[in-house]
């Protein structure tokens, strides 16, 4: 690790303005599992890291049924993982944090921390961006409000602009009927990180698909929402054939990365399979 | 370069060090503090040989700087056992249950496994195995220790029920 | 005699410090101005160092010395095959050799000073595969060499008329990779020159002797102004050696700066130090006979030295011959070559070498079994070498409960109710499969002479130091030592104390390697602790008015045989033996060589070890047809390990061996992509972690080892050898796909699924 400025700010304006003076130059720390293994190789090199952790009120989670959960950009993963409400309204959610990583670094890492970072192997981006989830910002020119489909841009970058801060994150209230599920899929049981994120919210009734949300992640650069295959599934009954057709055609919607931990052809496979399973589950139907 | 100076209770005992803002919480612990039952071992997160407590909570402390655990309390393996080195039912249950060989790796097993049982006190071994993915043994195949954390949570609850009775 | 140490599980030694967290690697260790050094590598496979610039680095505040192969004393050293500099000289031979180092106040001032070391290199073509290493016209890496370390050829009987008589003949080709050694406890070394010249090294050695021998030729000094000394070893498994050069350049910088120096690698940094196994590809053929006997075994053994040799040279005869001890055959016949090339060198690891034939022969039997329609089990039963027998290369098996491990493992899977039944769902199948495996206990390999020399000292008190050069590299041979001696003496274990090796202190043995320690020390300890037994026992019936004969010792007291009844104090005996007119301290020497040869060197017949051990495994396994993935249900190692003197740590061998086996089988492989390692990190070189295994069974076979002190013999390194091959047909018989290169990764599964099921249609008859 090169030596660095350790600045730490009361607010999170305070901390907006401190990354605006100093400039590319700098970076922002909440929980750190991710940025300091950059750091410690070396791949990071800023001369001043903005450490969150003393901003008061970014730790809060709340929820009521008009405006949905909010949750403070510093609630760590186990946070969620545990908390009572979200493992009753959001079961998906909390599952989904319960398996990220490992123990210690969920007890460590936080929600805005790991959006922000954009890696792309990793799992709340996925399932959040399924359930609909929003961020609010604040900034220079003030705070605005960005949907996770926009927020990620490009491998290991987002859509916040210099200086611009995530302090909450939103999920609208669970709509009646609607079931969804989330998938870590890890090539083989010794690996740490998903080969392929993949989520499925839907609403059906009757067997009737109503609407879905359909993302999946880890083997695309950014999490990726399938809009094709949720138009295809609307208003459609779903049967093993439908979900299968769905699965392939979103494997073939989506570019695809290919490195040692997995070649393309691989990684679309598995797309395929795993997306297909996850709906299955969802529409409890057998494949 | 940034020279910080921390005040953070560590087994419940208050220290203030001054540190670098480039020091790793493991770093202080082991190199400031000569606590150094905290152990290196892949510095990414993935073997569990740095983990301590951070306000009750388990981390790897070669993923966090040591500011960050300003104004905050941590446990480390050498705050674990009683007065006299006395064990800790857990320690006492890795010494029993071949829950270590080369021991390297097990006072961060010791504490991974501190911090399971309280969240749960009774366990299946298939519970034990994921909550231990965080840590890493090339030793003992882990049955030796998933073992001792069985034997280690049936201590505990002995001991509940004795303090409760 | 009581028999209250021995077969009993007795906690480690130092098991309290270890929980405690108040054990000291040497990472843990300051000395007083210690300096910390790191090490700058090479990124290229192969190039030309042009010209290093260490000024900028060297005019660091808190830089304390900077050297380069320049500096390094100008001659080649390796433990048997001299080929290594201290730091690299003229040219760079793999990513990741040493190219300078640095040492300096702390951690953060040395990893700046790398950052300001400018290396200017002319890259050369590098050579990545060992086949087209040994090609005519390839770029040679250490010249003259012609690529080629080593070439081997055994045979013996008759091969052709092998294949003539058999009924069922099998070819393949099987590709083993790297396998990294995993301890948790990265190399580190702490060095230390006195004014006079004269040099301290800590380090978490396997053998402090070796580890003298290389640094004295690597620092061109003698052997008697180095002094080694063990530290508690986080695990080795056949990675500390020290034949990594971690140790010559802490003592190197410790020389140059005229400081203490400690060399701590990270993980990273270990990854591309380290020796790891040695790759392999092996091209196997064997011929069975109606019967189901082995006929012929023929192979072709191409391994990877990589860019330097290490004790590799010596695992590819292993890999060329040792299997072939596992069955009672007369017809085989190998040639092995050992390449370099522009890769890591390849190294020592538990085994050493034997699996890389394993895999190979157990994957080929299952094969060959179906081909005579017999069950894979009887094959391995019908083959299987016993008691007596003397072995196709002349190892005389003392002991052997290879049947028994078979039998064992085969019942204890449920293999009658699972096998060739295709059980499961089409998209999730099961299936078990079978492996077996052998190793020396100790090996006269290295010299003509393959002892332990121990020390055995008593106090005042009664209670004994054992001093030896075995080393404790965290498997607990230390306690299974004090049993040892406190069964042969009579007194508790907590009245033993041994000492780390200590080249100044203890006497000469070769540490622990080739699964040594409990045959070699162990019946040497046996022979002191009866010395110093007589000694006590003289002068006990002296004062007792007693025959020596009728005395015994038992807990500490002189007793009568057969009464439990305490006559002395063992404090008083020994006591009594010292302070006497002409009495001496009580400090005797007892050496154990054992009876074996040193094999032929043309011909390598000879018998090696004073014992052999075995093993089997049976796995069984869940293969997912649409992901290919392959999880491990359930796990059944039978280990014969003559006697376990301490069940609980011959339980742990086996566990901590068999899911390593595993990580070989099924996750763990090195990744290069032009030339250099791209996943030399625990994130992604993933090793079992505890939800990656199943809950592991073992059963101990206990044959009794004539040879053996109390019927014991190696139990550390034998159970990692049938493992792939078991679960390579245990995929087989769940989906019949023959996965023949490790690991058995879910994509190449996957293919084979594929391929497999476009060969079945293909065979179907056109409508």
């Amino acid at each position: 690790m090169r030596d660095f400025e350790f600045l730490r700010p009361a607010t999170a304006a305070e901390a907006s303005r401190m990354l605006e003076d100093i400039g590319e130059e700098s970076r922002l720390l909440a929980g750190g599992t991710a940025l300091l293994l950059a750091l410690r190789q070396r791949l990071l090199t800023p001369t001043h890291v903005v450490y969150l952790g003393g901003v008061a009120g970014l730790h809060r989670i709340e929820f009521d049924e008009r405006n949905g959960l909010r949750i403070g950009a510093l609630v760590t993963v186990a946070e969620i993982a545990e908390h009572p409400l979200i493992k009753a309204r959001y079961p998906m959610m909390a599952a989904m944090a319960g398996q990220v990583a490992n123990p210690q670094v969920r007890s460590m890492a936080t929600l805005g921390g790991n959006l922000c970072y954009g890696d792309p192997a990793t799992d709340p981006p996925i399932c959040l961006m399924a359930m609909g989830a929003w961020v609010l910002t604040i900034g220079p020119d003030g705070g605005r409000e960005i949907k996770l489909e926009d927020f990620f841009v490009d491998y290991y970058e987002s859509a916040l602009r210099p200086a611009e801060i995530v302090v909450e994150i939103r999920v609208p209230a669970p709509m009646s009927g609607v079931t969804g599920m989330y998938t870590r899929f890890v090539k083989t049981r010794a690996e740490h990180r998903p080969l392929v994120g993949a989520a499925v919210v839907a609403r059906a009734v009757g067997g009737e698909c109503l609407e879905s949300w359909i993302t999946v992640g880890a083997s695309t650069l950014i999490p990726t929402r399938l809009h094709r295959a949720e138009q295809f599934m609307k208003g459609k009954a779903v049967t093993p054939h439908l979900l299968l057709e769905m699965a392939e055609m979103a494997a073939g919607d989506v570019s695809v990365v290919s490195d040692f931990r997995g070649d393309e052809a691989y990684r679309r496979d598995m797309i395929r399979v795993v997306l297909a399973r996850t709906a299955a589950t969802v529409f409890s139907v057998s494949l | 370069m940034s020279q910080h100076l921390i005040r953070v209770k560590i087994n419940g005992e208050e220290h203030e060090v001054s540190v670098p803002a480039r020091r790793l919480l493991a770093a202080m612990l082991r190199d400031d503090l000569h606590m150094t039952g905290t152990k290196r071992g892949c510095e990414t997160g993935i073997c569990g040989a740095c983990t301590v407590h951070l306000d009750g909570k388990p981390v790897k402390s070669c993923l966090a700087l040591a500011v960050q655990a300003d104004g905050r309390a941590l446990t480390t393996i050498e705050g674990m056992c009683g007065a006299d080195k006395a064990l800790h039912p857990i320690q006492k249950a890795f010494l029993e249950h071949g829950g270590l060989q080369c021991g390297y790796c097990t006072p961060g097993f010791i504490m991974a496994t501190s911090a399971f049982l309280a969240e749960n006190p009774r366990p299946t071994e298939k519970d034990v195995r994921v909550a231990l993915s965080g840590n890493l043994c090339r030793c003992t195949g882990y049955v030796g220790i998933v073992e001792s954390v069985m034997a280690a949570a049936r201590a505990m609850a002995e001991e509940t029920k004795e303090v409760q009775g | 005699m009581s028999s209250a140490k021995i077969g009993v599980s007795v906690p480690q030694l130092n098991a309290r410090e270890k929980v405690l967290g108040t054990a000291q690697y040497v990472g843990d260790m300051k000395i007083a101005g210690m300096l910390e050094a790191k090490v700058l590598r090479s990124p290229h496979p192969h190039a030309r160092i042009v010209h290093i610039d260490t000024s900028r680095a060297r005019a660091l505040r808190g830089v304390k010395a900077v050297v380069t192969g320049a500096d390094t004393p100008n001659n080649l050293f390796g433990f048997l095959h001299k080929e290594y500099r201290i730091l690299a000289v003229d040219k760079v031979r793999y990513a990741g050799e040493e190219v300078a180092a640095v040492a300096a106040v702390d951690e953060v001032t040395a990893l700046d000073a790398l950052e300001l070391i400018r290396v200017e290199y002319e890259p050369l073509p590098a050579v990545l595969d060992p086949e087209e290493a040994l090609k005519p016209g390839a770029t040679e890496i250490h010249a003259g060499s012609g690529n080629l370390a080593r070439e081997i050829r055994i045979a013996r009987g008759n091969i052709e008329e092998g294949f003539d008589r058999s009924v069922a003949v099998y070819e393949a080709t099987y590709e083993m990779g790297y396998q990294y050694h995993g301890y948790l406890e990265p190399m580190c070394t702490l060095a230390q020159v006195d004014p006079n010249g004269r040099l301290t090294v800590w380090v978490p050695t396997q053998s402090v002797f070796f580890t003298r021998q290389i640094l004295a030729e690597a620092l061109a000094i003698p052997q008697t102004d180095i002094r080694v000394i063990q530290t508690l070893t986080g695990g080795a498994f056949g990675g500390k050696l020290t034949e990594d050069l971690n140790t010559p350049i802490c003592a190197f910088l410790s020389i140059k700066s005229g400081r203490p120096v400690r060399l701590l690698n990270n993980r990273l940094e270990d990854f591309l130090g380290a020796r790891s196994s040695m790759p392999a590809r092996v091209k196997l053929k064997m011929g069975l006979a109606r019967d189901g006997e082995i006929l012929a075994k023929d192979s072709i053994v191409v391994a990877d030295n990589g860019a330097f040799s290490n004790l590799t040279l010596e695992q590819v005869l292993v890999t060329a011959f040792r299997t072939d001890s596992l069955h009672r055959l007369k017809n085989v016949r190998c040639h092995a070559r050992l390449a370099y090339t522009n890769k890591i060198p390849s190294g020592t690891f538990r085994a050493f070498g034997t699996q890389q034939m394993a895999f190979p022969v157990d994957s080929h039997l299952t094969m060959l079994a179906e081909m005579i329609g017999m069950d894979p089990v009887d094959v391995h039963l019908r083959n299987a070498i016993q008691q007596g027998d003397t072995s196709v290369h002349g190892w005389y098996m003392g002991s052997c409960g290879l049947t028994d491990c078979l039998e064992k493992s085969r019942d204890g899977i449920g293999w009658h109710e699972k096998h060739g039944r295709s059980l499961g769902n089409p998209t999730r199948r099961r299936g078990v499969g079978i492996g077996s495996g052998i190793h020396v206990t100790a090996n006269r390999q290295i010299a003509d002479w393959d002892g332990s020399t121990v020390l055995l000292k008593m106090n005042f008190d009664g209670r004994v130091i054992l001093t030896t050069g075995e080393s404790d590299i965290g498997q607990g041979s230390n306690t299974v030592m004090a049993q040892i001696c406190a069964e042969a003496l009579g007194i508790p274990i907590g009245h033993v104390t041994v000492n780390m090796p200590d080249t100044d202190i203890a006497p000469l043995s070769f540490g622990s390697v080739a699964s040594r320690v409990t045959i070699l020390a162990g019946n040497a300890i046996v022979r002191a602790a009866r010395e110093v037994r007589e000694k006590l026992l003289a002068v006990a019936a002296e004062k007792l008015h007693l025959s020596a004969e009728h005395l015994t010792i038992e807990e500490g007291f002189i007793c009568q045989a057969g009464n439990p009844e305490h006559l002395m104090p063992l404090a008083e005996a020994a006591r009594m033996a010292m302070f006497r007119v002409g009495g001496e301290g009580i400090f005797v020497k007892a050496t154990y060589d054992p009876p074996t040869t040193m094999a032929d060197k043309e011909t390598y017949y000879g018998n090696v070890a004073p014992a052999y051990s075995f093993a089997a495994m049976a796995a069984e396994v869940e293969v997912d047809t649409e992901t290919g993935q392959v999880l491990l249900l359930d796990s059944f190692v039978a280990d014969d390990c003559g006697r376990a003197l301490n069940p609980r740590a011959v339980e742990g061998q086996v566990h901590g061996a068999t899911v390593q086996g595993i990580g070989w089988a099924l996750y763990e492989h090195f990744e290069f992509e032009d030339g250099r390692l791209v996943n030399g990190n625990f994130a992604d070189y993933t090793m079992a972690t505890a939800d990656a295994t199943p809950a592991l069974r073992a059963a101990i076979v206990e044959s009794m080892e004539p040879n053996g002190p109390y019927g014991a013999k190696g139990a550390s390194e034998t159970a990692i050898v049938p493992i792939a091959g078991a679960i390579a047909n245990a995929v087989y018989d769940a989906v019949g796909v023959r996965i023949n290169s490790l690991p058995i990764t879910p994509q190449k599964v996957l293919a084979a699924l594929r391929e497999l099921a476009t060969s079945r249609e293909k065979e179907l008859p056109h409508a």
